[in-house]
């Protein structure tokens, strides 16, 4: 098993809200994540749990998208200042190595 | 018979953990049916407010902070960090959800429509002010507020702070603003999108005019009247309970 590495993103969606990525990754998978950022996404918790999602899955766009629109509908949650689609793509440019 | 909602104006100006405390109290009294719809006004002395999402050790230069004595605390809504001093006026409605007057479901409208109350009381005091989207008041292409808000515990809460006369080089220093975010906007440093109401009228303008020309803006919009009051034993009862547990812990505030 190989060593964990850090990685990280600050994106910016189009016309709307940082997304910061922390991520460590381990043998192409998520170990742990950690999403901040000056967006808005109710209820507030449920972003715990999308965190809580992505751990051990794949940094693939495929999978990623996924686990994210899983997580809006089973959540309900509503977010601001960033689409679904952000998340993906933040995650993602972490993978990239992207800032 | 017009409709009355309550006007708070409790706060503790060298305390924004307990300034926080009670502004959670107040929506959480209101959902549960033991306090009016009410709108607080309140100060802070130097400090910054984070958005619940941030990171502290990201947005915030501590350096900076103990050279101008800045506090940090974190807000329960989401929405960037802010800069708040004796020259910052935060306001906050908390409504009981299903209000006819108010949207209760989509954050954008929310944020619109409780934004008309400021943009109101600002033009009326000879401000051109606009909502622009997301969650700001603008002033010719310059930020003079910005809000947060959430639907949560039965109620539509929004709140913000309007820049009257902050000392906007101090807010330039706490702050670590990622690049990213100003490159997108065409500018170099913080301090040139933002403005105050002070700058915007040329004149020694003070946070109660505002507050007083807020209040009569809010009047105005929902067609409502304000009516001074306290807050609920409840109420302080809560907002003690949040400081103890919440507010007043800087696990919640810097560690997350």
């Amino acid at each position: 098993m190989s060593n964990a590495i850090l990685l990280s993103a600050d994106y910016k969606a189009p016309g709307g809200k940082m997304l910061r990525v922390r991520l460590k990754e381990r043998d192409g998978r998520i170990e742990s994540a950690k999403i901040s950022g000056d967006f808005f996404l109710i209820p507030e918790e449920s972003l715990s749990k999308l965190e809580k999602m992505l751990e051990d899955a794949r940094l693939d766009e495929r999978e990623l998208k996924l686990l994210v629109d899983r997580f809006f509908r089973g959540t309900s949650a509503q977010s601001l200042g960033i689409s679904p689609d952000d998340f993906v793509k933040a995650v993602l440019a972490a993978k990239s190595g992207g800032r | 018979m017009e409709e009355t909602w309550r006007l708070v104006n409790v706060e503790y100006r060298d305390d924004p953990f307990m300034n926080m405390s009670v502004e959670e109290a107040i929506p959480r009294a209101v959902g549960e049916g033991g306090s009016p719809n009410t709108v607080r006004f309140w100060h802070n002395s130097n400090t910054i407010v984070l958005g619940c999402f941030q990171s502290a050790e990201l947005e915030v230069n501590f350096e900076a902070c103990k050279q101008t004595g800045t506090q940090v605390v974190r807000r329960f809504t989401g929405g960037g960090a802010v800069y708040h001093d004796a020259g910052n006026l935060n306001y906050a409605l908390s409504l009981k959800k299903g209000h006819p007057l108010v949207p209760d479901s989509d954050l954008q409208q929310i944020f619109r429509r409780l934004s008309e109350g400021a943009v109101e009381g600002l033009r009326g005091l000879g401000v051109n002010a606009e909502f622009q989207p997301i969650n700001d008041i603008q002033v010719g292409g310059r930020k003079v507020s910005g809000a947060a808000g959430s639907v949560r515990w039965g109620t539509v809460f929004h709140h913000g702070c309007i820049l009257v006369a902050s000392d906007l080089t101090i807010l330039g220093k706490v702050l670590n603003v990622p690049m990213v975010k100003l490159a997108e906007r065409h500018v170099t440093s913080v301090q040139k999108r933002i403005t105050t109401v002070r700058d915007e009228l040329q004149r020694d303008v003070t946070t109660r005019d505002v507050r007083d020309a807020i209040v009569q803006g809010t009047e105005n919009s929902y067609n409502v009247r304000l009516i001074e009051g306290q807050l609920t034993k409840n109420e302080m009862a809560s907002a003690r309970e949040l400081y103890d547990n919440k507010y007043g812990s800087s696990k919640w505030n810097l560690e997350q």
